[in-house]
């Protein structure tokens, strides 16, 4: 019996082992270099002066610091709802009985496949003044006079519009699939019942549709939350963080600090802060889910 | 309303549609032209000598040879590393598999952004850095692929495995012959969404790598970009090429990436 139990221990091992490799060597050991670092004025070719605590005072007080995070929060707050009520509407779009059905279903995933940086190169040509697809096109249907233009990225509310749009565009897809197909899992005979009760389309979306796909949109809110609080390359590309760091990323800042200012010990330090956050972010969807569980049983 | 309805799906097909149909259409038009109304971007003369020169006169086709061969390196190796620690924690009955389960759990909890730069310090002490290796490995250690593809190996019944066992197949036996073969939709799923997480990744090769040899096409593009600002046409080739590829495959399976995403619930 004995001798079993070890044959076990030793296969299992085997067949973590490629796995724990790597997760160890890439995942668990940076997070502990990464407490080493913090104590360091660590640069990048690694002169290092032990300088305590200070980093962790500094970043407390640090006035860009607390902006970037400000700017990743509002980012949060703009694409979480917008991307929620986009996906279900664009579901019910392709779950429509039609012949264009797959087209739909086709044309807004696709954005969703592309690279970030075409993604965001094009929503950038789009929105450009003069030439840009938008501004040429309210000329066109002379919503803007012809010798006016929008400036889209020098202006702080405009430019959080256009990287809101983008990202929408450029994301939507997974989560229109999710939603799509919980929708397709609602059972036809509800609907018929409901018909047969003398529901309209309006009390059957409301009464039945939306509260079906409370489970998912739950799911997709917390990690929609958690991975735009992590954004960083559409911002890059797209105004920079611009106009005056007014949309600059937590992430943006960290790269910033850690490779052009050269202080990889600092920009670990708020990496550690960005880590809290997200922390906290993963226990609530945690939270939230596992009362998800409680309530369907 | 139902017109209404069609109209409000058609404008949505529109601007979903609009900016990938203008990337193709300027494209192909000439250079240097000029633009006084949206009417003229869809006029002809049309050509695909830009095509070429970007084709040929730039590093682009390479870049997007280094993204493929990533993406498929790193999707090929994370699902067989992630598919033979799920079978660990799922079939095999040895001590300590509930301690390995959280340990595996609790890496859904770290997210890479937040260790990047201590990362990029120990990518440098292993001399990984500019290297495909260090592009490809640190991308491998995925619990989020162990933990469906554990959920998925649950679903199979542990008196199948016995019998195998009984006829006097080993454990690896019953890995290759019976929980691979039937899970081949999970595994194709996880495949599928961890190439294009691949192939969107930036964060890591924006860092890692200076060399433009190795550079992946996220990071070729703003390169190539920052170089042509004035004329729109070279731009969206660049922007073309680089989609052209992973919007055939996108088509080609569509159908596993629909059920890859909805059956596991979990974003790319």
């Amino acid at each position: 019996m004995r001798m079993k139990k070890m044959r076990a221990d030793v296969q299992a091992l085997m067949f973590l082992l490629p796995f724990l490799v790597v997760y160890v060597l890439f995942t668990i050991w940076p997070m502990i270099k990464g407490v080493e670092m913090t104590f360091y004025k660590w640069t990048l070719i690694k002169k290092m002066d032990f300088i305590g605590l200070d980093n962790y005072r500094q970043v407390l007080q640090d006035r860009e610091v607390w902006e970037a995070l400000w700017h990743s929060a509002i980012f949060v707050v703009l694409t979480t709802p917008t991307m929620i009520v986009l996906s279900i509407s664009l579901a019910l779009i392709a779950n429509r009985q039609s012949v264009l059905q797959k087209f739909y279903r086709s044309i807004f995933f696709i954005p969703s496949v592309l690279s970030v940086a075409v993604a965001s190169y094009l929503g950038l040509f789009v929105f450009q003044p003069y030439t840009g697809l938008v501004n040429s096109i309210l000329h066109l249907i002379q919503m803007l006079p012809g010798d006016k233009e929008i400036f889209w990225l020098t202006e702080r509310s405009l430019a959080w519009i256009v990287i809101t749009l983008i990202t929408l565009w450029w994301t939507v897809g997974f989560n229109f699939i999710l939603h799509l197909s919980a929708i397709q899992e609602i059972p036809d005979e509800i609907y018929e019942a409901a018909k047969l009760d003398g529901a309209n389309d309006n009390q059957i979306f409301w009464r039945i549709t939306l509260p079906y796909l409370t489970p998912i949109t739950k799911t997709i809110m917390m990690l929609q939350i958690i991975a735009s609080f992590k954004v960083f390359m559409q911002i890059y590309i797209i105004t920079g963080g611009g106009p005056l760091d007014q949309t600059r990323p937590i992430i943006q800042l960290i790269y910033q600090t850690g490779f052009r200012k050269n202080n990889l010990g600092y920009a670990a330090t708020m990496s550690y802060l960005l880590f809290v956050i997200l922390l906290v972010l993963s226990a609530l969807q945690y939270w939230v889910n596992n009362r998800k569980g409680a309530e369907d049983r | 309303m139902k017109w209404l309805y069609r109209l409000i799906s058609a404008c949505m097909a529109f601007l979903f549609a609009a900016p990938l149909v203008w990337m193709l259409v300027v494209s192909i038009k000439e250079e240097g032209m000029k633009i006084i109304t949206v009417l003229d971007w869809f006029k002809p003369p049309y050509s695909l000598d830009v095509y070429k020169e970007i084709l040929t006169g730039t590093k682009l086709t390479a870049w997007i040879g280094n993204s493929l061969l990533v993406a498929v390196l790193v999707m090929v190796l994370t699902v067989s590393v992630a598919a033979l620690a799920g079978f660990a924690l799922s079939k095999i009955p040895f001590r300590y598999r509930t301690f390995m389960f959280f340990v595996v759990l609790a890496g859904l909890l770290i997210p890479g952004e937040a260790t990047i730069i201590p990362l990029y310090q120990v990518a440098k002490d292993m001399d990984l850095l500019n290297s495909y290796q260090g592009l490809i490995i640190p991308a491998l250690a995925s619990p989020v692929a162990v933990i469906v593809l554990k959920s998925f190996f649950d679903g199979i019944p542990n008196d199948l495995l016995e019998s195998v066992q009984i006829d006097g197949g080993g454990t690896w036996r019953i890995f290759f012959r019976i929980v691979l073969p039937l899970t081949r939709p999970a595994l194709a799923s996880m495949a599928i969404l961890t190439f294009i997480g691949s192939w969107n990744n930036f964060l890591w090769p924006f860092l890692s790598i200076t060399d433009d040899n190795l550079f992946t096409l996220p990071m070729g593009i703003p390169t190539l970009m920052s170089q042509y600002s004035e004329d729109y046409v070279k731009p969206m080739v660049i922007n073309a090429i680089a989609s052209i590829p992973i919007i055939i495959l996108f088509v080609t399976f569509e159908r596993q990436i629909v059920k890859g995403i909805s059956m596991s619930g979990i974003k790319g």
